[in-house]
């Protein structure tokens, strides 16, 4: 138990970090639509 | 030594790592480069940044070289929590100041600094104090982010140490240089990229290295009982309560984070910072983890530096190409700062010093930007100097975050209560950071009496912290409750124990004095000030371009 406990709180770290790294590309991708739609520069 | 210990690149190969590295930034920034740039994108993307680019932003700016080395090392000193009481509290940095920003962001829309907010509060004195602090503290972080780059550089290669940090200034001054801020925020989405693929693929990788979970199972065994315990006293007093009396400070005092406050479209202010704050947390304590894994084994660092931590777990059981991901790993972090720290020092020069004291509100553009892109090559040139010479300048740092504490209530109570004045507020931070340096410096014996007021000051700089945290998310009258039970609380343990914990004595009591001072100073005042005043000072300052609000 305590090996997985302890792998666990080793690689969730990577995991949340994959998914905020999904969401910020999700959100960059609908930022460039966006900024497409509306004619004007990403930044 | 490197030889010995170090995985070595050739000279070729870390040459070609920075040309890809420097060279695919600057090429990523011809993307938005324009021959005329207006001056309020320059330095704030015309507040039009989406909550992608915004979220990737805030988190490179905010992760630094140090970052990883530090959480290492906490996690290689406390054991199980060390990471958690580096990461966490860094994180909620990011958080803690949603929601002020967006008091910062309805009172002055159109803002660039948040000096120039206080300048239309408050007059020059008050904001030149902010601004000043500011550059001090981007000067000492540019500093810092140039050595790391040439530390990595000697470690890893045949390369001096001056050609790494001479390659890192002239590296991000070349993509910043021409569109600022825009820049930054576009080379930061890319640079976050590769930090993130590059952590989530190192850390497992690292653990599996090692011999997996078993291993780590096994290395229990070698933690004393304060490192095996997940709420250490020792880690939460010596790591966690420092960075966590510094999480308002850093996020009111420092103008990278503000800058972003104002680009971002204002709808998109809340998931931004709350994705940033997930986002930097979990890269930060998942590097910390190499650092733990490290006590696992039963390593040593090199010479006793835990600087080593990482580089050296690293060389011992990855791959040559896993070295070379690191090294991208480290350059990108401490790039991204560091060409955050350029933008927020054109910035506060461009703004507050030549737009509201020199032109007084009305600059030329273009004179603003060559003042703004002339401020980015001194810094450089101060920032390359600095480091090349291994200056210690970091007890500097002892008094820009003192600095910061201190204004973090004048700053705050500034933006919610018109009875603020400007001596109120200047009183308010030179008492703070007297009794800071009285307390820190131990320039008086900290014993009896004077021991038992400086405890029951920083007891109440305690209350102020959590009060106004508590207001910030839940208004005005929790704040208040849980700031008082706080401080009596914190007074009951403080008293006889604080005197011990000097840093920690001595930031709180800069809250806690500035605080004090405010609030009698302003009382004393019947003036009360018209927050729609602000609007109409703090003004775009290019006609041509006026920024539009979501």
């Amino acid at each position: 138990m305590q090996t997985f406990i302890l792998a666990l709180y080793v690689l969730i770290w990577p995991l949340i970090s994959l998914a905020v790294l999904a969401i910020i590309g999700v959100a960059t991708v609908k930022d460039i639509r966006v900024a497409l739609l509306e004619k004007r520069e990403l930044v | 030594m490197n030889e010995e210990s170090f995985y070595q690149f050739s000279t070729l190969t870390v040459l070609a790592l920075l040309a890809a590295f420097y060279g695919g930034t600057y090429l990523l920034t011809l993307l938005i480069k324009k021959k005329k740039e207006n001056t309020d994108a320059f330095m704030v993307s015309n507040h039009q940044i989406g909550f992608g680019l915004g979220a990737a932003s805030m988190t490179a700016t905010w992760i630094w070289a140090a970052s990883f080395y530090g959480a290492a090392t906490s996690g290689y000193t406390y054991g199980i929590s060390g990471p958690l009481h580096y990461g966490l509290w860094g994180a909620l940095m990011i958080l803690f100041i949603y929601p002020f920003g967006r008091r910062f962001r309805k009172l002055a829309p159109n803002a660039h600094t948040l000096g120039e907010l206080i300048h239309a509060r408050h007059g020059s004195s008050s904001q030149l104090i902010l601004a000043s602090s500011n550059i001090l503290g981007s000067i000492i972080s540019l500093m810092v982010n140039f050595t790391a780059s040439g530390a990595l550089v000697s470690v890893l290669s045949p390369l001096s140490f001056q050609a790494g940090v001479v390659i890192a200034g002239v590296g991000v001054l070349s993509y910043t240089l021409w569109s600022g801020f825009r820049a930054s925020v576009l080379t930061d989405f890319a640079q976050l990229m590769a930090m993130m693929a590059v952590a989530i693929l190192i850390i497992p990788a690292v653990m599996f290295a090692l011999g997996g979970p078993q291993t780590l199972s096994d290395g229990m065994s070698l933690l004393t009982p304060e490192q095996a315990n997940l709420f250490s006293m020792d880690a939460i007093l010596n790591q966690g309560a420092p960075f966590f009396v510094a999480v308002l400070a850093y996020a009111i005092g420092n103008q990278t984070i503000s800058q972003r406050l104002f680009a971002v479209r204002e709808d998109h202010i809340k998931p931004t910072f709350i994705t940033a704050t997930i986002g930097y947390g979990a890269i930060v304590i998942g590097l910390g983890m190499i650092g733990l894994m490290a006590l696992m084994t039963g390593m040593e660092p090199i010479d006793g530096d835990m600087n080593n931590l990482i580089p050296q777990m690293v060389s011992m059981y990855l791959s040559p190409v896993f070295i070379g991901l690191f090294f991208i790993l480290v350059i990108g972090s401490l790039s991204s700062t560091a060409d955050s720290d350029l933008s927020a020092m054109s910035a506060i020069v461009m703004a507050d010093v030549y737009g509201k004291n020199i032109a007084k509100n009305n600059p030329d553009p273009t004179k603003m930007l060559f003042i703004g892109r002339l401020t980015m090559i001194v810094a450089t040139l101060i920032g390359v100097i600095l480091a090349s010479f291994s200056m210690d300048i970091l007890i500097m740092l002892v008094f820009v975050g003192a600095l910061w504490g201190a204004i973090v209530f004048p700053v705050i109570a500034s933006c919610f209560w018109n009875r603020v004045t400007n001596t109120a507020f200047t009183s308010a931070v030179i008492a703070g950071l007297l009794m800071f340096c009285i307390a820190r410096f131990e320039l008086v014996p900290m014993v009896g009496v004077i021991a038992g007021l400086f405890e029951l000051l920083a007891a109440m700089g305690g209350g102020v912290v959590l009060g106004l945290m508590a207001f910030g998310f839940c208004g005005r009258r929790v704040g208040l409750i849980v700031g008082a039970l706080s401080a009596i609380g914190l007074a009951f343990f403080s008293v006889g124990f604080l005197r011990d914990y000097t840093v920690l004595l001595a930031s709180l009591m800069a809250y806690g004095v500035s605080t004090i001072v405010c609030i009698g100073i302003s009382l004393l005042s019947s003036s009360k000030f018209d927050f729609t005043q602000i609007d109409q000072k703090v003004i775009n300052y290019d006609p041509a371009k006026p920024a539009t609000q979501a």
